[in-house]
């Protein structure tokens, strides 16, 4: 599934809020096509450390390279974050534009796509996603199914190299979650480079090339989903676990 | 007691339409170029760096915390003595200032309510993209601030009629200016209820209207 390409790498990274320290030092290395999961429980540190990746958080000590360059306020930041596409737990869509309008903005404004261009590539994505017919809607008519999809598609019109998802399903209706996890799925088979931070343990375990366990600040394991589920090493994996299987 | 409020109404309606005129001119003049002034005080109060926010900052407590009437003292005694050359210039216009800077601070405050309450998530939503802080400003945040804006901008309008009232203090042609002329002619009480009405009727009507102006904008939620 993977090849050899890092995409993203983390060296020693660390973030305090204050007094508490919530990143201790994460040492890891995304590759190209890899779809890694990151599991663990609230307040471990891994939403932070997926929002160090594109410097939404700013790391207190540590580097983060995107292929190859480090991420820096001062670098080309903007362009950089134009390749790695995020979704939020809290879909974050913008409810004064149309849905075409959601994704059209940032790539005519950034990248320079004529109306028409973005227009089509924006009713393609929307069609993947089953959401064609609610082009010129506003956001306020969606479910939140309809919204973290459209989410996914504005992301994805940049046409990024990776996508971070940030609990993705954890703000949805327990019918909603199918299908947003169902458009995930599509993109790890197109081999999209995906890092998701979830609680959906069977997603993970199905779709991942690889699952990160964090808590208290550190990955305190890491391996295939049949390492990390069925045979944990670490006592505190195994707690975790037991704790929601 | 002399003449009744509404002989002296009907005797003297043009000098009362005229100060109502010039109260409503003064105060729009203040709120418009208030506005303008206050969204560049808002955007450096906005500003990352410590330093220069506060400096905003300062700006805004000082005219919030001193009187209006201190300020238009101030202006129409010391700018003038202080920098001779401006010594040509019509009176009318220090005062002007000081009304103009007094609302720049308020409505300052009001813009930068507007843009704090959009979720935040919009930024990092619209940065995330890789939208510059700019463009994120102008298409994403402003456009969801302004609902919160315009209802507290008019309000501010509402506001500055009243405050303008200081203004005929410095003999600017407005509604509290009135009761100087009109005392002249041995007028002093008629023409204090007349002000206050005309004044409680125009503030009604507008607070109305923003009420009505609120309930449009909130449609669209």
């Amino acid at each position: 599934m993977t090849n050899n390409y890092i995409l993203i790498e983390t060296k020693d990274l660390k973030k305090n809020f204050g007094e508490l320290e919530v990143l201790k030092g994460i040492s890891e290395v995304i590759h190209q096509g890899e779809v890694v999961s990151i599991i663990g429980p609230s307040g471990g540190g891994k939403s932070t450390f997926l929002r160090c990746l594109n410097l939404l958080e700013k790391p207190t000590s540590g580097h983060v390279y995107f292929e190859g360059e480090e991420l820096t306020e001062n670098g080309n930041l903007d362009l950089h974050r134009q390749k790695i596409g995020m979704v939020f737990q809290q879909f974050n869509v913008f409810p004064h534009l149309t849905v075409l309008n959601n994704i059209t903005l940032a790539p005519m404004l950034e990248k320079k796509l004529s109306k028409q261009e973005a227009e089509y590539k924006a009713m393609e994505l929307l069609k993947k996603v089953g959401l064609e017919d609610k082009a010129n809607e506003y956001p306020r008519k969606l479910s939140g199914g309809q919204k973290q999809r459209l989410a996914i598609v504005r992301a994805l019109a940049m046409e990024p190299d990776v996508m971070l998802f940030d609990e993705p399903t954890s703000a949805l209706d327990p019918e909603m979650v199918k299908g947003v996890l169902e458009v995930i799925q599509q993109l790890a088979e197109e081999m999209m480079t995906c890092v998701i931070v979830t609680h959906e343990m069977g997603f993970a375990k199905k779709i991942s090339d690889r699952v990160l366990f964090i808590d208290g600040g550190v990955v305190v394991e890491s391996g295939t989903p049949e390492e990390i589920f069925d045979n944990p090493k670490q006592e505190r994996t195994k707690e975790f676990l037991a704790q929601i299987l | 007691m002399g003449q009744g409020i509404i002989e002296v109404f009907i005797a003297y309606w043009p000098i009362f339409l005229k100060g109502l005129l010039g109260t409503l001119k003064y105060a729009l003049i203040a709120v418009a170029l208030g506005s303008i002034l206050g969204a560049l005080v808002a955007l450096v109060h906005l500003s990352k760096n410590k330093i220069v926010s506060s400096i905003a900052g300062i700006y805004v407590n000082v005219l919030r915390g001193t009187p209006l009437l201190v300020q238009m003292y101030i202006a129409y005694y010391f700018i003038p003595m202080a920098f001779p050359i401006l010594n040509k210039i019509d009176t009318v216009y220090f005062v002007l200032f000081a009304l103009v800077l007094n609302s720049s601070a308020y409505v300052s405050e009001i813009i930068r309510g507007g843009i704090n309450s959009v979720d935040s998530g919009q930024n990092e939503a619209a940065r995330s993209l890789g939208m510059t802080a700019k463009n994120t400003m102008i298409k994403i945040i402003l456009p969801q601030a302004i609902k919160n804006i315009l209802p507290s901008l008019a309000n501010e309008y509402i506001a500055m009629i009243k405050e303008t009232s200081l203004a005929g203090t410095f003999m600017l042609y407005e509604l509290m200016y009135t009761r100087t002329l009109l005392a002249n002619k041995y007028l002093v009480w008629q023409p204090l209820f007349i002000i206050a009405g005309i004044y409680l009727l125009v503030t009604m009507v507008l607070s109305w209207g923003v009420k009505l102006m609120e309930k449009r904008l909130s449609v669209s939620d």
